[in-house]
């Protein structure tokens, strides 16, 4: 990066004294982050080791920027700074100090090494656990998917780890500020029995999943001598960005931790706190401030142009009518309507028209790169992911998402593979139907199609199930039908076939040993589908392969143990955890990586939390509710169960008219300030599900609107 | 004035007849409004909305809630307020909003969904979903209790006919009485929990309310399960949070400073009380909030086993402090026509030979016609254009003589609107069937799914169809067909190449040497088209194509097929729109039933497509029927489905006993069915044990029978209203006919023959 860039108030940030305890707040778009690479850069310019400097964040991408300045040839020397979130932190210092600990932390097997959980394998032991609960009518009056209950329990318990409050006190905070249906009390309590259930089944079996961690790291490492020795020696030298976002337990840690670090720069957002729904706590997060010796207060907004600027000020004025905010006079900005441009469309698909249309002028007629221009919606569904990829393609505009259109789970290649995985596995009694055959097989015979592919199902599959073994053979069907699907696809069908009845006669090998072979002895194959792999999407099925492989193996490390012992098959399990939507719904993460220079389709928060500024965003389903909305979750609650939340106090419309209202602003002003030239409107007048939407960021836009038409008629 | 008349926009604004005027003036309070068939009340309503907002009555944030009773309401309402307020220079949609009362229930429960225990995008399942619960549930309780309503059946039934009405008849009837039974406990915001706790305390058996609470329970589970909500739930949690949580309401109270209300008369006691809420005084004892009803109680029509009743309208029309008006003044009919409905009215008060249903139809206020010089005027008399047949018609010679009348009548007055109205929809599609037969050009979208809705789906089912049987020529044929449907509308010589290439397609025996030929099979080309026909063949090159991507594209999940597929065969902005909400309709259901491969999506989008489930799109009569668009056709409808619209000539069938009762001796009643004991009529009897429930302080204890009784006078009061609605559909010509019935027993309704005579007498008279 170029210093000479810098602006005089980032300099003097950056060079305060190397014992300097450094707290800097502002706008986002005010230069915060890029003052606290150069401060990084700084110190090891100024002789300290890498490895005594610890960049703490409360997400991973967060601290893309100062790990994308460290891998600047030259730069480092020596040892590696260390990037890391608390729970990351947590869990190094749990594998660390297992033995020391893991008796006095309950757990049963102290002596055995731990297993640790992600969030799908927590969630799969968590659906262990509670299906047979569901059955004795616990949560019988909440209308919730099943693994969406699964996931709200471990996120409760998530909470109470990092907001630091016991987790047998969830059930009690939640029914304290329930004001309606009786009924839901109930839910509250069976929330709460699902959450010890839990827990004491990982103490028992030496689980941990987010939250223990968090918890032991808390109660029993921090606490310890040693473990804390060990973190105050290692890093002396704290960055930590973005604190707003992060949770009060690492506030507390901070707070502890300060006062012996040599020195710290803590950088605070000032309208952000966009994850307290994860329990971040900006609150918490400016209290260290009094802990700090030099206060900066960065303002200016170095992103947007003069209108884009304008705009955001008027929109601030509508969010804090009482707060008299004086309409800055921008140079240059005479009006805000250059800088917003509603679309505006009688139906949703209308509107997208519009939308692809206008960033194909963007690219093609003025030269915007394409990685310029953002479209964000509240959430981004599959198929309005779908939809806009597929106009922004015939536009032949790039254009890629934070993620593909379908789940891991729904996409094709993990239908084809578990659906050949049921062929070889007769003993599972998990049929597969003659579509599903048809499907898997137009994927893994290269040159297949779906006609031929349904001739030869129809010719081979067998009346009775009995796996592979039971799939009649290319030579025994009709030599009409032979000449119909070609030898040469025949003979495909018949390797194919033959590896399936061969693996099918002999022991069941490890459910990732087995994806993987397949994979490798034959689809991988030249003359199968996956050798070449181009079917519907632009990843590749090898990918995707790799994906599930890893999903399984985690499954395996986690899961495997247990289920052996009672006598079940961990493939079988798999293959129902991925029918019931607990395992395997995330998303192929090779994605992220994407096409460098392409227009980004993601949720409003996704953008904001890769805090990467653009030149032109198009917000869609401005009606919608969920701009201001938080997610409701009937299980939990972001801010009953956060720090500031008084036990016992009713939650009503007020509170919950206060939060929108805060969301909102956040979320607007947030994505204004990282927005450089304009604003494009995606408004439908009627939405996706054809039902007219009026939630407040449109009724805000009505009045910028209105001002804008008053600006013109003035003018 | 001006009224448009309900259901046509297109008339320009004029000022406001005297009645309106008096509307419009309205300030503040609660303000109660009697209107006629035809008065214009829909467009008083909406000038006061616009005239609320240009007045400058409101806060930036704030907003006139308009309630009505139909989807196909709001949109007229959206349009006339804009109208008038984008002619006064304000921005359009904003400051009003209009909603049905399951919108605005919807938007209620939205603010706060957690406060009903709900999430986010929380579903709400539509009718026929619904209806498909409820039957796996009355199916489940059905098997458990086989022979517990036996007792019910008439006692000389032999074993045989019992075995066989338990199987033909049982499960229908069950589910009727479980579900006036559901939807009435959610009226009364009754849980199936609390229902059985009562019912517990309770030491006499209820067998029909222990019958109706079972099922309630599985349904309300397998709802829950699915993490959905039902129509009437919405209502139920609606109100359910607005009186649990007073901040809410305080809010929506400012937001909502004015409350319209339109078809006031059909309110139900939840709507009542939504509103009244909403519009109540935020102070014990203040001054009341600004609530405006207007209705008109005689046009009451969908009140059975709802709790929608007219007393509501006419109890607030009396209360004391409420500002009453009334639209007495009506342009759309003739004066003969006005006659007859007002007679109806008045035979119907103080003569109808059941005393006790007198108040049925109210005499006053009696429609007028307009003043001279009303620049809607009333149609030129014709006494003439009243027909009342009483010829004794079977049931197939009433169709056909209404098909031979509207056959000869169409033609000679092509710009003319003409409707036949019926009670039933399988009376309605027998008479558009014997219509159609006749040549006649039959519109029919007012029964179901409109017809544009029908033909996108349509078009969609037939490429899924196609998908699900790649090997199938037919199949082929037909997707190529659905791709160039818009040439068989076309110009002879395209229509020609379609059916030539489509029947070629028909005949492809290897679909595969079509669409995936090998180097030496291509089908293609061995037809010779590239010299016979250079069109066709370079058509059939762009088929394959797409055919290909479609075949590809089925290992999506099946909404993203669905979209594929619209995006290549659709261009209409409202048929993408609808492909849109139909893709995420399915998926919905692939996501209920993850066992289902596309066959069986297919077979629920050719549900829709064959219009048995009512769904609704985004084409013009979706937003509102109107009827000048369908001059020169027969529009065929229900006559519930009629309401709020008017038309030239009018025929009004089956109006006999049966369909029209009036409590005589030998009238029957459908509710009562043929092989239950004693005449019961086992939905009334079960509804009366669920007040018995609800109500155990009273004297009456449950006694068998008096609910049957009462339940046939709710009907023949209805009746009344319904056909007090379907003659003040006629503008010019009003034909009322009669027909025997299945068993050849019916009579004329007794209100036809009063009309009959009180006609004949005028003739005379005159």
């Amino acid at each position: 990066m170029n210093v000479i860039q810098l602006r005089v108030e980032q300099l003097e940030v950056i060079h305060q004294p190397l014992n300097a305890h450094i707290f800097l707040e502002g706008p986002a778009g005010s230069g915060k982050t890029t003052a606290g690479v150069e401060r990084l850069l700084y110190l090891m310019d100024q002789g300290i080791p890498g490895g005594e400097i610890l960049v703490l964040t409360p997400q991973r991408t967060l601290a893309a920027p100062y790990e994308a300045a460290l891998q600047v040839p030259g730069v480092v020397a020596g040892s590696m700074v260390t990037t890391a979130t608390l729970g990351g932190l947590a869990r190094r210092m749990v594998e660390l100090f297992w033995p020391m600990i893991s008796a006095q932390a309950g757990f049963a097997q102290p002596d055995e090494p731990p297993t640790f959980l992600t969030l799908e394998t927590a969630q799969y032991y968590m659906a262990h656990l509670v299906r047979p609960l569901l059955d004795q009518g616990y949560f019988d009056s909440v209308a919730i998917e099943r693994n969406r209950l699964y996931s709200q329990i471990i996120d409760n318990l998530n909470k109470a780890a990092v907001v630091g409050f016991p987790y047998t006190e969830i059930g009690e905070r939640l029914q304290g500020a329930w004001q309606g249906e009786p009924a839901q009390l109930r839910v509250y309590e069976d929330a709460q029995a699902c959450a010890s259930l839990f827990r004491r089944y990982c103490l028992e079996h030496n689980l941990l999943d987010f939250s223990l961690q968090v918890e032991i790291f808390h109660h029993h490492l921090w606490p310890m001598a040693q473990c804390r020795e060990h973190l105050l020696h290692s890093y002396q030298h704290l960055i930590v960005d973005n604190i707003e976002e992060d949770t009060p337990l690492t506030h507390d840690l901070l707070a502890e931790w300060l006062p012996s670090a040599r020195s710290s720069l803590l950088i605070y957002d000032q309208e952000a706190g966009y994850r307290n729904f994860l329990g971040a706590d900006a609150l918490s997060g400016y209290k260290l401030k009094a802990l700090c010796s030099q206060v900066y207060i960065f303002s200016e907004n170095l992103i947007s142009s003069p209108e884009v600027q304008r705009l955001t000020e008027h929109m601030q004025r509508i969010f804090s009518p009482g707060a008299a905010l004086a309409i800055r006079e921008q140079p240059g900005a005479k009006q805000i309507s250059p800088a917003l441009k509603p679309l505006s469309a009688r139906f949703y698909p209308e509107m997208l028209d519009q939308v692809a249309a206008e960033i194909a002028r963007l690219v093609q007629a003025e030269g915007v790169p394409p990685e310029e221009i953002v479209v964000l919606a509240p959430f981004l569904p599959d198929s309005l992911r779908f939809s806009l990829g597929y106009r922004l393609e015939q536009q032949g505009v790039p254009a890629r998402s934070h993620r593909p259109s379908r789940p891991l789970r729904s996409e094709p290649v993990t239908h084809c593979l578990l659906s050949l995985a049921r062929l070889a596995h007769p003993a599972w009694n998990l049929p597969i139907t003659q579509y599903e055959l048809a499907y898997a097989l137009v994927q893994s015979i290269a040159g297949l199609d779906l006609v031929r592919a349904q001739i030869l199902c129809e010719s081979v599959f067998p009346k009775a199930w009995s796996g592979a073994a039971g799939l009649l053979s290319f030579a025994e069907i009709s030599p009409e039908a032979q000449e119909r699907i070609t030898f040469r696809l025949g003979n495909r069908y018949e390797r194919l076939r033959l590896w399936l009845a061969e693996y099918s006669q002999s022991p069941e090998e490890p459910f990732d040993h087995f994806l993987s072979r397949l994979f490798g002895e034959v689809l991988s194959q030249p003359g199968f589908g996956f050798h070449q792999y181009s079917i519907t999407d632009d990843l590749q099925a090898g990918e995707i392969t790799a994906n599930l492989i890893e999903s399984v193996q985690k499954f395996r490390w986690s899961a495997g143990e247990m289920l052996a012992q009672s006598g079940a098959s961990l493939g079988r399990e798999y293959v129902q955890m991925v029918q019931d939507g607990v395992i395997a719904a995330q998303y192929v993460r090779s994605w992220q990586a994407g096409q460098a220079s392409a227009v980004l389709l993601a949720p409003a928060y996704t953008f904001l939390l890769n805090n990467r500024p653009v030149s032109y965003q198009f917000w869609l389903d401005v009606g919608s509710y969920a701009w201001a909305q938080r997610l409701y979750q009937p299980l939990t609650h972001p801010y009953v169960l956060s720090r500031n939340w008084q036990t016992g106090r009713v939650w009503n419309a007020d509170d919950e008219f206060q939060a929108e209202r805060e969301t909102l602003q956040r979320l607007a002003l947030g994505l204004l300030r990282r927005c450089r030239r304009g604003l494009f409107l995606g408004l439908s007048e009627l939405g996706e599900q054809g039902f007219e939407q009026r939630g407040p960021l449109l009724a805000v836009f009505q009045r910028v609107l209105r001002q804008i038409a008053e600006e013109a008629r003035e003018g | 004035m001006s009224p448009t008349p309900e259901g046509q926009l297109s008339q320009p604004i004029i000022q406001p007849r005297l009645s309106q005027e008096k509307i419009r003036q309205y300030r503040r309070g609660w303000m109660g409004v009697a209107a006629v068939p035809g008065s214009g009340k829909t467009w008083t309503l909406s000038l006061l909305a616009a005239d609320l907002i240009k007045r400058g009555a409101l806060a930036e944030d704030q907003e006139v809630l308009v309630v009505t009773l139909v989807n196909s309401a709001v949109d007229n309402f959206y349009s006339r307020v804009s109208s008038f307020i984008e002619a006064a220079g304000f921005l359009p949609h904003t400051g009003y909003r209009v909603r049905t009362l399951h919108g605005l229930a919807h938007d209620i429960v939205r603010e706060r969904p957690d406060l009903a225990g709900l999430e986010q995008n929380f579903q709400i399942i539509d009718e026929r979903e619904a209806n498909a619960i409820l039957k796996e549930s009355v199916h489940a309780w059905l098997r458990s209790h086989p022979y517990d309503l036996e007792h019910y059946y008439l006692p000389d039934l032999d074993d045989n006919r019992r075995e066989q009405l338990n199987r033909e008849k049982l499960p229908d009837l069950v589910s009727d009485v479980a579900l006036a039974i559901i939807r009435y406990a959610k009226d009364q915001q009754l849980t199936p929990d609390r229902l059985v706790e009562r019912l517990e305390t309770l030491r006499v058996p209820l067998p029909l309310l222990e019958m109706g609470s079972d099922i309630y329970s599985l349904y309300q589970r397998a709802l829950l399960y699915r993490g959905a909500v039902d129509f009437d739930d919405l209502i139920r949690l609606a109100l359910g949070n607005l009186q649990r949580d007073s901040s809410l309401l305080e809010r929506l109270r400012y937001r909502w400073p004015y409350i319209l209300e339109d078809e006031a008369q059909d309110s139900s006691r939840l709507q009542e009380e939504i509103l009244s809420l909403l519009s109540g005084s935020s102070e014990p004892n203040g001054p009341p909030g600004n609530w405006v009803r207007v209705g008109d109680p005689n046009q009451a029509i969908y009140e059975t086993f709802t709790t929608a009743n007219p007393k509501y309208l006419r109890n607030f029309l009396n209360r004391k402090g409420v500002i009453k008006r009334s639209l007495p003044e009506s342009g759309r009919s003739t004066a003969s026509i006005i006659k007859l409905a007002n007679y109806l009215a008045h035979w119907a008060s103080q003569n109808h030979p059941l005393e006790i249903v007198r108040d049925a139809l109210a005499p006053e206020p009696a429609i007028l016609p307009t003043p001279p010089g009303d620049p809607q005027p009333n149609p030129p008399d014709d006494p003439k254009g009243i027909h009342l047949v009483l010829t004794k018609f079977t049931a197939e010679e009433e169709i056909k003589a209404v098909a031979d009348s509207v056959a000869r009548w169409l033609p000679k007055h092509p710009e003319s609107t003409l409707a036949v109205l019926v009670l039933q929809n399988n009376r309605a599609d027998r008479i558009a069937e014997e219509l159609r037969r006749r040549g006649v050009e039959v519109v029919d979208s007012l029964l179901r799914s409109t017809q544009a809705t029908r033909q996108a789906s349509g078009a969609l089912t037939h490429l899924l169809q196609f998908l699900s049987n790649p090997t199938s020529a037919r199949y082929l044929a037909q997707a190529y067909r659905v791709w160039r449907r818009e040439e068989r509308r076309e110009a002879d010589e395209a229509r020609a190449r379609l059916e030539r290439a489509s029947e070629l397609l028909r005949k492809c025996n290897r679909v595969e040497d079509f669409l995936w030929p090998g180097a030496e099979h291509d089908w293609l080309e061995q037809t010779g088209l590239a010299e016979s026909d250079p069109a066709a063949y370079d058509q059939l090159i762009e088929f394959r194509r797409l055919a290909r991507r479609w075949q590809t594209a089925v290992l999506l999940p099946v909404d993203q097929v669905l979209l594929t597929l619209a995006q290549d065969i659709f261009t209409q902005p409202s048929e993408l729109a609808l492909a849109h909400k139909l893709a995420n309709l399915l998926r919905q259901a692939s996501q209920g039933h993850p066992s289902w491969g596309l066959k069986d999506l297919t077979t629920e989008l050719g549900v829709i497509a064959r219009n048995e489930r009512r769904f609704i799109g985004f084409s013009e009569d979706d937003q509102g029927f109107d009827p000048q668009q369908h001059k020169g056709k027969a529009i065929v409808a229900t006559m519930h489905k009629a309401k709020g619209l008017e038309f030239d000539r009018v025929y009004l069938m089956s109006v006999n006993n049966y369909d029209f009762p009036s409590g005589e001796e030998y009238d029957a009643y459908y509710s009562e069915k043929w092989f239950i004991r004693d005449h019961l009529n086992l939905q009334a009897e079960a509804l009366a044990q669920l007040q018995l429930l609800l109500e155990p302080a009273r004297d009456e204890w449950y006694q068998e029978g008096l609910a049957s009784r009462t339940d046939r006078f709710n009907l023949v009061r209805e009746r009344l209203r319904l056909l007090y609605v379907g003659i003040t559909r006629a503008r010019r010509q009003l034909i009322i006919t009669y027909n025997t019935g299945r068993r050849g027993e019916a009579r004329p309704a007794t209100p036809l023959v009063e009309l009959y005579n009180y006609w004949e007498r005028q003739q005379i008279g005159s």
